[in-house]
């Protein structure tokens, strides 16, 4: 009797590295922006800016969009540098690199280019006004939220081609994908995260608030685990709006409720919940 | 979003803030045909995992409840929530509760067909006399043993005495229950609970599929407990006939318990009994009566007659059910299972001791079961994404390794449309032990692969 046999494996260790290996090395243009803002100088770092031509079109969609509550077309990269301040513009350059990790057709959730833009943006600002009422000044935390999206890409690129079966699997487990990656590999989504944050240098703040805000790797430093609790609420806040719902991305990992219950009254006035 | 269904409750379970505009967007007309589908005795709604929810939120629930309900006859309702998101739920809704709200997943599963966990000693409370006494009668009817307190003065006094009671249930609602034919499982037999006026619609509530499955899978004694039938009409009265004269190829029988027939016409007993069905007055009139478990066949498959074998559709479509169990374990371990040899004969499991097996039945262009059969500690290897840390708990493993095979039935169902074959998979089955899965296929022929994966072996038995 012949039985013919297929590999049906749903996660590999080696994807993962293949994935790791394949991020691109941050763009030259990218790093002298971020050179000149970690400076301070907003004129070199849109100089800069403007080099790249993707780069300048994405600041341009991206503080465009109403949330960041402009009223009049902002067009030039150093007027867009100039308005947002150092931390802000350095938080979106950092959004503009997770661009670049992002699919050009999404398969294991249902976004697009646009969606995804816009729900950088809806992070973004969001995680400025959870800061300004934390009084908290500091460019690499306010980037942090930057990094919070690359969960969402890391999920799309590792379980895209076994959507079926990830499906499958949901369908009589109620496993989040953080812990399937966990248990077959021993490494989850922020850890990947973490490793892409490294390989563009980010410095190591935005990854231990990310860590942190996965949920269940709570830090032990209690200013880092406190920022954690609130960027863990501020995603599904965010994930509960009808379009990422729509996008299915509501359950891609756990919302660790205990986490976060004793910020939550503190939360709701900020984001004005009633 | 779907729900996740284990041992006939479907639960879905929403993350974040569900409010007016988000709520619509969890469910699809697909997401709730397909929970319609899946013909669950109860679909609940979990807000374990809602941090903020408003009445707009709940609303496309609610709505979802309305439709599951009409279509399926379950009960539906939400669970997993505390004291104030319950005064919440019970305020927004008022005089429209027509839906159950479940402290936690656990008291849900007591008022379930699932009958589980019998014989829990329940201490329940409910400001609403009528509510405390509607779960009292739904517990005892569940086999449990519900202490009703009173008062709340009496609920505090009560609930304070340690370790008195497994379980105490406040804060929840039984709405319309649901009016499928309940299913339980007592050793051998299998118990349906009908009710009320028995007229056409129970060829809508009583899941036929479930009896066919449980008939193919060696069950030959089917009890009706009908002590809360009022009456019965020729509607009713042709469904019984025609249900036991088919069980007749299988040899098996059907009995009715505590019907009285002050309201039905005498001359329905003698057609029923004329088509094969038996009557008692007491349950126990047969569960404690050795003799007559024995000879109903109510203990053993051996006296099924219709032994079905294997037919060539069957084996020609066997790479698909293997490829099927392969990619599950692959899928569930991250590492290549092997088939290391097949062959067609009965099923062939030595050494018995230390092993477990789970079934799941297929029907429809082909039918069939696969059986799973590992040694415990495999399958705990073979369920380690599902379960997470080491565990003793041989239930949880049986129930995992129960979600596995429902995998394998999910692939097998896939990958046979792929060949325009329609098939539909039933729940699966587990045996915590071999003497259990033999009784139902020793004398059945079939195919049986042996497949390892890491060099841990398990059987796979493709049979009808």
């Amino acid at each position: 009797m012949q039985i013919n046999i297929k590999y049906n494996i749903l996660i590999k260790k080696d994807t993962i590295d293949n994935f790791i290996q394949k991020i691109p090395p941050a763009p030259q243009a990218l790093k002298e922006t971020l050179l000149h803002l970690n400076a301070g100088d907003l004129v070199k770092a849109a100089n800069a800016a403007a080099q790249d031509k993707a780069l300048s079109s994405y600041l341009k969609v991206l503080v465009n969009k109403p949330i960041y509550g402009f009223r009049n077309e902002v067009s030039d990269v150093s007027q867009i540098f100039g308005i947002l301040g150092v931390s802000a513009s350095q938080q979106v350059v950092y959004n503009y690199m997770m661009t670049l990790l992002s699919p050009s057709k999404w398969i294991l959730f249902k976004l697009n280019r646009v969606l995804f833009y816009n729900l950088q943006a809806d992070l973004s600002v969001n995680w400025q006004k959870i800061l300004n009422h934390l009084h908290i000044d500091d460019k690499d935390i306010l980037s942090s939220i930057s990094l919070l999206p690359a969960s969402i890409i890391v999920s799309e690129a590792l379980f895209c081609e076994k959507k079926a079966d990830v499906d499958l699997l949901r369908s009589v487990n109620q496993i989040d994908l953080n812990t399937v990656l966990q248990r077959l590999c021993g490494l989850d989504l922020f850890d990947i995260c973490e490793q892409i944050a490294q390989k563009w240098e980010m410095p190591q703040a935005i990854s231990d608030i990310l860590q942190s805000a996965s949920g269940v790797k709570p830090a032990k430093d209690e200013t880092t685990n406190n920022l954690g609790k609130w960027m863990h609420l501020l995603l599904f806040y965010t994930l509960s709006q009808e379009k990422y719902v729509e996008a299915e991305l509501n359950d891609f990992i756990d919302f660790q409720v205990e986490y976060v219950s004793d910020i939550y009254e503190e939360f709701s006035k900020v984001m004005e919940i009633s | 979003m779907r729900a996740v269904v284990k041992n006939g409750i479907g639960i879905f379970t929403p993350q974040g803030f569900l409010d007016g505009s988000s709520g619509n967007s969890f469910l699809s007309i697909d997401d709730i045909d397909g929970t319609i589908a899946q013909n669950a005795d109860m679909i609940l709604v979990s807000l374990k995992k809602v941090i903020f929810f408003n009445r707009n939120g709940l609303d496309s629930f609610v709505k979802m409840f309305q439709k599951v309900r009409s279509a399926n006859h379950c009960t539906v309702g939400f669970c997993d929530y505390d004291t104030k998101k319950y005064a919440a739920i019970v305020k927004f809704y008022q005089d429209d509760l027509n839906f159950s709200l479940f402290k936690t997943q656990e008291i849900a599963t007591l008022f379930s067909a699932n009958y589980k966990n019998q014989n829990k000693n329940i201490l329940l409370y409910n400001e609403d006399k009528s509510q405390r006494a509607a779960m009292a009668i739904e517990l005892h009817d569940s086999g449990h043993n519900p202490i009703v307190a009173q008062s709340y003065s009496e609920f505090k006094e009560k609930s304070d005495a340690e370790n008195a009671y497994d379980i105490i249930i406040t804060d929840t609602y039984l709405g319309q229950m649901g009016q499928k034919v309940a299913t339980r499982v007592t050793g051998n037999a299998i118990i349906y609970t009908v009710s009320s006026f028995l007229d056409a619609e129970i060829g809508n509530t009583f899941n036929i599929a479930y009896h066919n499955n449980s008939l193919n899978v060696g069950f030959r004694l089917f009890i009706f407990d009908a002590y809360k039938v009022i009456s019965m009409n020729v509607h009713a009265l042709n469904f019984f006939s025609k249900l036991s004269s088919a069980g007749a190829e299988y040899n098996a029988t059907i009995c009715f318990v505590g019907m009285s027939f002050d309201k039905t016409p005498k001359e329905f007993k003698e057609t029923l009994e004329d088509s094969g069905i038996m009557f008692f007055s007491q349950m126990d009139d047969i569960l404690q009566d050795k003799d007559m478990l024995e000879e109903l066949g109510a203990s053993s498959a051996s006296n099924v007659k219709d032994k079905r074998a294997i037919n060539k559709t069957t084996v020609t479509e066997l790479p698909n059910f293997i490829d099927a169990t392969v990619g599950t374990i692959e899928m569930m371990t991250n590492s290549k299972a092997i088939k290391e040899s097949a062959n067609i004969n009965t099923i062939d499991i030595s050494p018995k001791e230390g092993k477990i097996a789970s079934s799941i039945g297929f029907y429809g262009d082909m039918d069939g079961m696969v059986i799973l059969v590992f040694p415990t500690e495999i399958a705990k290897k073979a369920c380690e994404l599902l379960i997470g840390e080491e565990t003793n708990d041989t239930e949880l493993v049986l129930d995992t390794l129960a979600e596995l095979v429902n995998i394998v039935g999910g692939k097998v169902k896939t990958l046979l449309a792929d060949e325009h074959i329609s098939v539909d998979i039933t729940l699966p089955r587990t045996y915590p032990n071999i003497d259990s899965l033999l009784e139902i296929v020793q004398d059945k022929k079939g195919v049986q692969v042996d497949l390892s994966f890491n060099n841990d072996k398990f059987i796979f038995f493709l049979t009808r």
